[in-house]
């Protein structure tokens, strides 16, 4: 094409967008000028009012389907700032029929300016006779609405509480810290455990009425509406007769109990206790209430199972038999004698009981601390931190709840940092017991022992398995992969499953035999920093194709045959459906 | 680069489209402070803004200093880069459910690479039609330029994108025209993409039918999709004559119209600034694209011609969807307003395509004294 038809053709290409524009200028006269006091009219005229429709908070729910957190339907009394004129009188009015504090109203719409429009919950989940009090002073309370809102209902109480978390309004530092998130003064967002791990798919989409309202703030009539998205539900892995045998197999002592799932990292079962009702958090917590439970002594906001590292005592000895038996350090066969202590270096350290010739088997059966004393001598300190971190231990887990402890697995190095002394000898034989400096959370633990008993890999904890709108549609499936392999030899860990079946048929925890279901595991006893020892039982059950494992920490109680081993029972009993009130599962 | 050619170079600089693009900026930028100022921080979205225009007028000021057949010669690598960002987008995204057409890059924020892929397409299009200079004479010979432009619509239309995706197809007639394809190909063309239509609704969100359903018959759902454009009429209505004077809109403020910070941000002109504004900002976006016009035809070859073309259509159709769809003769489709929306992605792009333009204005065939 030559240069006079490129230019012809971009002449008229200018024309086309030129006309284009024209069209445009058109229908802007058409719109401003023609029909301008039409649209000025409807923008000013009338005063218009938008108020939120909240969104029903989506469900969360057992692996069986059945709801552990629900909405239950409420009245929030709240303000629009800009239709609440007279402050000075209303507000001591409003505040006698709500029993809320002046200070707290001003205070709540102080914060509320940047956003004259949006409605300031003053207090939500209000009784009826409330709700009635104030509808009769509407004509002294101008600016003041009801709206409805439904309330978060945890049917079970105290029942996995720290799991599935609690819900509050959204603070200034959320707001400023997820500025995309969507969130507006005022929200309830989820602040611990599922609620808040899943708040983005729990929340939905809250709603809005365009209404046109007379003087009075009465609606004349809605001009618009966007409807309320609810929120997706949240499927746990959690088996709620589960849960509750392990609820009540810790019952009233402090600890907790974690039950997974070794194939694929799923959370059956986790309770921390002592524990609170969530249901105190779901229309704003009390001021007192709130102090109540963070001056508690026994921390009942703490979630033992993921937010607590525990010396593990013990328990420990998996790692210290699987580097010896990886390294060739040690084979089932290999004798040794405990004559009740072990002296190294001038310095004596006794054992529970002196237990006289044992090969390596008994040793992990009878929990032998002589001999793992002279394992972990020759192994050194290094090499247990090493297979401590191939079992993930001194690193969070990635479980899908918020606020993890990483746990501590000590080095040299790190006691030369941290206290500028050091490393003797006995740390590492303490180390090589889970004494010491060597603290693990309970979730930890019973990933360390799914490795065991899946043949090494490290999953994933995870407490959802699927996001479901509600429709029923799966929106989203929950599997995360695994974090690592152990990379132990096959004959190493066969070897250690072999001594963690002995512990339970003939070792320190034969009292909990359950017919028809052989288990596996380890007994921990590990010295607390005051009082009793802390109590632990690790297992995995059935010991040859292992599809649980439970882990239980008794604070402050004695031997872990004798006070943890005992619930670890009664969860696998309930998960198997072995016990008299449970059915067959899973 | 001896003296006397840099004299050259910089003597043949457009400042009417230098002077016109910031002028745009400008204009932007007050509206996106008018639009954003309310809330704790009211410069944040100012704040961001203005820091993409000075990676955009940095990157703009590196792409001057180089000639813009450099683009020709690394067409190929420009066209498969594209390629595989917008693919990442498609992988990357799916972890971050419902906000798939951004890759997240940490603290710098995110970027949107189907807005870079505009540009990205434009060049390497002009760049294929310069190789095969036709003469075109039946459909297929314009196959090999269709090909070229549906496989990024593809990925995008994946994510799904439609504004964009009606995009090329904007660019791609506005070029095929310029290049020289006949005008009964182009209209066949047309033709075939009505035909596709039926499947392309197959690929589309929910939301995203029904806005233009809304826009066909706004009777059908007055109070959910249709919601936002009633809300948007009333605001450039309501502006009438002179606007009701900057940041004294209502409508905005009140959250009645949506996004009225980015695809709705001429809602607020209209509103603020009234006729007289919007005419204003028309003028501009005209004489904008007039001097792109006037660059293709001074351009020294068939390459720096046919880009100016393709950066003049791409701005000229956003301009007409865009404000179209705030006054109810186009569907909400979702595409920004070049230079004035707020969003760093589309801000750069306009940007550095308008510093194509310039270069391709500085590199001209005759030299003007």
């Amino acid at each position: 094409m030559d240069r006079d038809a490129f230019e012809r053709r971009l002449g008229v290409l200018l024309a086309v967008i030129a006309g284009l524009l024209g069209v445009l200028a058109l229908r802007l006269w058409q719109v401003q000028i023609v029909q301008g006091e039409y649209y000025l009219r409807l923008s000013e005229e009338n005063r218009l009012r938008v108020t939120p429709i909240a969104a029903p908070r989506g469900l969360i729910v057992d692996r069986r389907g059945r709801p552990l957190v629900e909405n239950r339907p409420a009245f929030t009394v709240a303000v629009l700032p800009t239709e609440f004129r007279h402050p000075d009188g209303e507000i001591p009015v409003l505040s006698r029929i709500l029993g809320v504090d002046p200070a707290e109203v001003a205070r709540k719409l102080n914060e509320a300016r940047a956003r004259p429009f949006a409605p300031v919950p003053l207090r939500r989940d209000v009784p009826k006779e409330v709700v009635a009090a104030v509808e009769e002073s509407r004509i002294d309370l101008p600016g003041v609405v009801v709206e409805a809102e439904p309330v978060r209902e945890y049917p079970y109480h105290e029942l996995a509480a720290h799991l599935l978390g609690y819900v509050g309004e959204v603070s200034e530092q959320d707001l400023r810290a997820f500025p995309h998130a969507g969130y507006q003064p005022g929200d309830l967002v989820g602040k611990a455990g599922v609620e808040r791990a899943y708040d983005q798919y729990l929340r939905g989409q809250n709603g809005e009425i365009q209404a046109e309202v007379d003087a009075q703030g009465r609606v004349v009539r809605n001009l618009g509406m966007v409807p309320a998205v609810p929120g997706d539900t949240v499927v746990l892995g959690v088996d709620l007769t589960v849960q509750q045998a392990a609820e009540a197999a810790l019952g009233d002592r402090r600890g907790a109990v974690v039950a997974l799932d070794p194939r694929n990292g799923a959370i059956v079962a986790l309770v921390s206790h002592p524990s609170f009702d969530p249901n105190l958090f779901a229309a704003g917590i009390p001021a007192s209430a709130w102090t109540r439970l963070v001056r508690d002594p026994g921390q009942p906001l703490l979630d033992r199972a993921l937010q607590a590292g525990y010396p593990t005592g013990s328990v420990f000895k998996v790692v210290t038999a699987s580097a010896a038996l990886d390294l060739g350090i040690v084979r089932p066969d290999t004798q040794f004698y405990s004559p009740g202590y072990y002296q190294v270096g001038g310095w004596t350290f006794h054992e529970w009981k002196a237990l006289g010739h044992v090969d390596f088997i008994d040793a992990i059966a009878q929990s032998c601390d002589a001999c793992f004393y002279e394992l972990s001598r020759r192994l050194g300190a290094d090499r247990l931190a090493e297979y401590a971190h191939r079992y993930g231990l001194g690193r969070p887990t990635g479980v899908d709840l918020p606020g993890e402890d990483p746990g501590l697995i000590p080095t040299p190095a790190w006691k030369e940092r941290r206290f500028r002394r050091p490393w003797y000898v006995g740390d590492t034989l303490n180390m090589g017991i889970g004494q010491g400096y060597v603290l693990a959370t309970p979730l930890q633990v019973a990933r360390m022992m799914a490795a065991v008993a899946n043949g090494g890999d490290l999953v994933t904890p995870h407490v959802a398995t699927e996001i479901r709108a509600p429709g029923g549609r799966v929106v989203a499936r929950i599997a995360p992969p695994p974090g690592g392999e152990v990379r132990l030899s096959p004959e190493a860990l066969a070897v250690l499953r072999t001594g963690l079946r002995a512990v339970v048929t003939r070792g320190t925890a034969a009292a909990i035999q359950i017919p028809g279901l052989p288990v596996a595991g380890k007994t921990g006893t590990a010295e607390a920093p005051h009082g009793k020892p802390y109590a632990w039982f690790a297992g995995y059950a059935p010991a040859d194709a292992p599809r649980l494992v439970v882990v239980a920490v008794v604070e402050n109680a004695g031997f872990g045959a004798e006070f943890a081993a005992p619930i670890v029972q009664r969860v696998m009993e309930a998960a198997f459906g072995l016990s008299p009130a449970g059915d067959p599962r899973p | 680069m001896s003296a006397a050619v840099a004299r050259r170079l910089l003597r043949n600089v457009d400042v009417v489209l230098v002077a016109t693009t910031f002028a745009l900026v400008a204009f932007g930028l007050v509206m996106v402070y008018s639009t954003t100022r309310a809330g704790p921080r009211p410069l944040a979205f100012v704040h961001s803004q203005l820091l993409h225009l000075a990676a955009g007028v940095a990157v703009g000021l590196v792409i001057l200093a180089v000639d813009y057949r450099v683009f020709a010669r690394g067409a190929k690598w420009l066209y498969l880069a594209n390629l595989v960002l917008l693919a990442a987008v498609l992988v990357l995204g799916r972890t971050s459910l419902g906000a798939q057409r951004w890759i997240s890059l940490g603290p710098l924020g995110q970027f949107q690479p189907s807005e870079f892929a505009k540009l990205a397409i434009v060049l390497t299009l002009a760049k294929h039609l310069s190789d095969r200079p036709g003469p075109y004479e039946s459909l297929r010979d314009l196959l090999p330029f269709l090909v070229h432009t549906a496989i990024p619509v593809v990925l995008i239309f994946r994510q799904p994108d439609l504004g964009t995706a009606l995009v090329y197809g904007a660019i791609l007639v506005g070029m095929l025209y310029a290049a020289g394809a006949r005008q009964r190909d182009i209209a066949l063309l047309g033709l075939g993409a009505g035909a596709l239509s039926p499947l392309l609704w197959h690929l589309l969100h929910d939301y995203q039918r029904r806005r233009l359903l809304v826009f066909l018959d706004p009777s059908l759902d007055p109070q959910g999709a249709g919601y936002g454009l009633i809300q948007s009429k009333i605001a450039v209505g309501s502006g009438m004559l002179w606007g009701k004077g900057l940041f004294e809109g209502t409508q905005n403020v009140l959250r009645f119209v949506p996004e009225h910070h980015t695809d709705f941000i001429f809602s607020v002109v209209g509103e603020e600034l009234g006729f007289v504004g919007a005419m204003v900002l028309l003028g501009l976006f005209l004489l904008w694209i007039a001097r792109g016009v006037r660059i293709a035809a001074l351009a020294r070859d068939r390459f720096g011609a046919l880009s100016a073309v393709g950066i003049v259509s791409m701005v000229a159709f956003h301009v007409f969807v865009n404000i179209g769809m705030t006054v109810g003769i186009m569907p909400i489709t979702g595409i920004p307003l070049p230079f004035i929306s707020y969003g760093g992605s589309a801000l750069m792009t306009m940007l550095w395509a308008t510093a194509v333009l310039v270069n391709i204005g500085m590199r001209q065939r005759k030299i003007l004294f």
